[in-house]
């Protein structure tokens, strides 16, 4: 493979400064948004929201979102794993909740579970010992995840609520089901794939349930970036799928690259939420 | 550069629209503190087809409550003829980018970068037809041309194009014009589906611009959070 590795070195210095950057604007914000948070305690449950929500998420459920028909067709659900996941898919949201802190919390548990995966996948030894533009991949998006779950927790604390440090407990029990399975780097990239659109049409889906506005920037500007870690996946799981393995590359051979990878990072021309997490799935208990 | 105006008829269904999504319900009586922004928007463009002011979107938004604000007014509809401005420029440019590769101006294309700008400018013209739709369904002109003075300094950027790389840097560009606006929007927007559609818009012009990124050799995942630095909001 060829690489250059100081080059590397360098985008990778200059993404880190643009997260010191951006942290540094989510905390200053951090305050306005506790004063909020206080200011919301105690309030009393808007009805009309929670039939809101539940209305959206029918809507959701019948278009074949939250995941399943997806899932289904990627094998990865059946037999207790699917019965489990029915029960949570099909609980709806309660009067008593407060429906943006269990979609930060739920969005929390996503974040968490792809920070394991990657955290997983950078043991495997050709993860490790691999192409170095993928481990460092794996190393800088595994970072990227820690912060955003870090981002909604604050969020969900200053509206009120708790923060969620567990995993997803849909995908949770999917992902250690599938890691024996994790015997090369295409099925790895296909898991970290799943991983990532199942939280970028979440945070999608989202954008019509939410009803603060600062969260809603918040989420769409995680969502910005988990969407650009997958199409990156699946530009890589095309070259490998190619055996063009070689050619995953900073910068790339542009020349030698097959035309496909010019358009397989993005299959639709308006994204459509079908592998969404519902609000309460990952809600803290 | 060519700003000829797109065949709304042949742009495919677009899939959002058409799984359920009713239109009027972008119809929302706003209360926008950020008119003025929103106005630069929607009249970026002297074009006379362009579709809406912000005093005339608010007129629609508001079901009939004007709002004369000078230089004000806005709602989901301003939004919307803006952003549908942003994907005209979108699809002139990837448009004139073709068409310049085609009569060999560019060199050596490489056929990823080919595919690339084909496959973009299709989906900024299922973006534009779909603020389109929703324009259209409210009673507005469709947006034909577009924001001028964005207009003016793409066709000065092109004008220095030469190879592939130029193009995907004015792309990069414009691609993320796009996204960072389409994210500041989600905090003016009222509607749900408004800003799902502008979510779903923003998903894609962000995948663009991770392919861009990996094609120039930079990082394709810059950012922790993605910013707003580029919205023209």
């Amino acid at each position: 493979m060829s690489i250059d590795d100081r080059a590397l070195g360098e985008l990778l210095t200059e993404s880190n400064d643009l997260q010191v950057d951006a942290l540094r604007v989510n905390r200053e914000v951090q305050p306005a948004l506790a004063d909020i948070g206080a200011s919301r305690k105690g309030r009393p449950v808007d009805l009309d929201r929670v039939r809101s929500v539940n209305t959206e998420r029918r809507r959701i459920l019948r278009n074949g979102g939250f995941g399943m028909g997806a899932l289904a067709a990627r094998g990865l659900l059946g037999g207790a794993f699917g019965a489990a996941v029915l029960n949570i898919v099909a609980r709806p949201v309660g009067a008593q909740e407060n429906v943006d802190v269990m979609i930060l919390n739920t969005a929390s548990s996503l974040e968490n579970l792809a920070v394991a995966a990657y955290g997983a996948a950078l043991e495997l030894p050709f993860i490790k010992n691999g192409n170095a533009v993928v481990k460092a991949f794996a190393e800088t998006t595994m970072s990227q995840h820690e912060e955003h779950s870090a981002a909604f927790n604050a969020q969900a604390v200053a509206l009120g609520g708790g923060e969620q440090n567990e995993t997803n407990p849909k995908y949770t029990p999917i992902v250690e089901d599938a890691t024996p399975g994790l015997t090369g780097p295409a099925k790895v990239v296909d898991l970290a794939a799943t991983l990532e659109e199942v939280a970028a049409d979440t945070y999608l889906a989202n954008m019509g349930l939410l009803d603060d506005a600062e969260t809603r920037t918040l989420m769409a500007s995680v969502m910005g970036v988990e969407v650009q870690h997958l199409a990156t996946l699946l530009a890589v799981k095309a070259l490998l799928a190619a055996d063009a393995g070689d050619l995953i590359a900073l910068p790339p051979d542009l020349a030698a690259l097959p035309a496909a990878a010019g358009s397989v990072g993005f299959p639709e021309s308006l994204a459509t939420p079908d592998m969404a997490s519902p609000p309460e799935e990952g809600a803290v208990q | 550069m060519s700003t000829q105006t797109p065949d709304i008829n042949e742009v495919p269904d677009v899939p959002v629209v058409k799984a359920g999504m009713n239109r009027r319900r972008f119809l929302v009586t706003s209360g926008l503190a950020a008119g003025a922004a929103v106005a630069v928007v929607a009249c970026g463009s002297d074009g006379d087809n362009n579709a809406t002011s912000g005093a005339t979107a608010t007129t629609a938004a508001a079901g009939g409550n004007t709002t004369t604000t000078a230089g004000g007014g806005g709602g989901d509809l301003a939004i919307a003829a803006g952003a549908a401005g942003l994907e005209v420029l979108a699809v002139n440019t990837y448009g004139a980018a073709l068409d310049a590769a085609a009569a060999g101006d560019l060199g050596e294309v490489p056929p990823a970068v080919a595919e690339f700008a084909t496959t973009a400018k299709k989906q900024h013209q299922d973006a534009l037809d779909a603020w389109n739709g929703v324009l259209a369904d409210n009673g507005e002109p469709e947006v034909t041309d577009p924001p001028a003075d964005l207009e003016t300094t793409v066709n000065e950027a092109f004008a220095q194009v030469t190879d592939p790389a130029g193009v995907a840097e004015l792309a990069l560009m414009l691609e993320t014009i796009a996204s960072h606006t389409y994210l500041d929007a989600q905090a003016m927007l009222e509607g749900g589906d408004a800003r799902v559609l502008a979510a779903s818009i923003q998903y894609v012009d962000q995948q663009h611009a991770a392919i861009l990124n990996f094609v120039l050799g930079e990082y394709p995942v810059p950012e922790v959070f993605q910013s707003t630095d580029q919205s023209i909001l």
